[in-house]
């Protein structure tokens, strides 16, 4: 029988990246750890924090590249929030996000 | 008698109506979550429950019309043509509702299922009345939330399948209980207050 993934909307993934750096506290995350925890390719991190930050739901903590973390916005922490309402009401009717 | 009769068709029209806002409440919360997520099943849901709670005001308005305005003649009201337009109409969009819950609340890896859209239109060869088409209907999405609670085990998930068992119940005793006409709208109220529930309780921040 083939066995069918789940799919992972766009809106999970972003979600799944914003708890890798919520769990990781006011220090914040690097991209190694969202990228391990969120599981993802490189090229999907990069395009994603982008987006994230631009949509000011996280802040990079640091200018230098190398030592870049990011953290959660006020902004963020309410959309996590949301999500989560909205993750346990799907999950009622047995909606997959 | 018919003071009686009067008694429980404003006792119907108030549990009605607290139904239809609480379909309205589902349906907005589920298009919420919609614009949130972009997925598709949460959009029909939404319209399933904008729908329902279409019919329930409708059925409400009709109600309170024939009955309250026009002096509660039941004689007068067998013959009406524009009576039996708001009762089939209240039926029809119930079950338009159902089908959309059905198509919503389906497990996911089952993509369209033809076996489905098969099984949604043997109500109609099997029995035309309202009723029992809702009934076979709403078995489908009975079904399917029981094995969402099964799979996942959540109070969420036990509530929106009591809810659905209780509008099950609702139009069993509509169809074949004696006084099933109240006994029908308290079900349904009730399985619309196990909706509220799961709406609060799910909204709340853990």
């Amino acid at each position: 029988m083939k066995s069918k993934k789940a799919y992972r909307s766009k809106m999970r993934i972003l979600a799944d990246m914003m708890r890798a750096i919520q769990d990781e506290g006011e220090n914040g995350a690097g991209p190694t750890k969202i990228l391990y925890i969120a599981n993802l390719s490189h090229d999907r991190l990069t395009q994603y924090l982008d987006e994230l930050v631009q949509k000011e739901l996280i802040k990079p903590t640091d200018d230098n590249e190398n030592n870049r973390t990011y953290s959660l916005t006020e902004k963020g922490y309410e959309f996590l929030r949301e999500f989560a309402r909205v993750e346990r009401f799907s999950e009622a009717f047995g909606i997959e996000i | 008698m018919q003071d009686v009769l009067l008694s429980l068709i404003r006792l119907d029209l108030l549990l009605e109506s607290i139904a239809g806002f609480i379909a309205l409440a589902v349906s907005h919360y589920a298009n919420k979550a919609f614009r949130l997520t972009g997925q598709k099943k949460l959009s029909d849901l939404a319209t399933g429950f904008l729908v329902l709670s279409a019919a329930m005001f409708g059925h409400v308005i009709g109600t309170w019309y024939f009955f309250v305005l026009k002096g509660g003649d039941i004689g007068s009201l067998e013959g009406s043509t524009v009576f039996s337009v708001v009762t089939i109409a209240y039926g029809t969009m119930k079950i338009m509702a159902y089908i959309l819950f059905a198509l919503s609340t389906r497990p996911i890896g089952g993509g369209h299922s033809p076996a489905l859209g098969l099984f949604m239109a043997l109500p109609i060869l099997i029995d035309p009345r309202l009723d029992v088409v809702a009934i076979i209907i709403l078995v489908v999405v009975v079904l399917q939330s029981a094995m969402n609670y099964l799979a996942i085990r959540s109070h969420y998930a036990l509530y929106v399948l009591v809810g659905f068992c209780l509008l099950l119940l609702s139009h069993m005793s509509a169809a074949y209980a004696e006084r099933g006409y109240i006994l029908s709208q308290v079900f349904q109220f009730l399985g619309f207050i196990a909706l509220l529930v799961m709406l609060v309780r799910a909204g709340r921040e853990v």
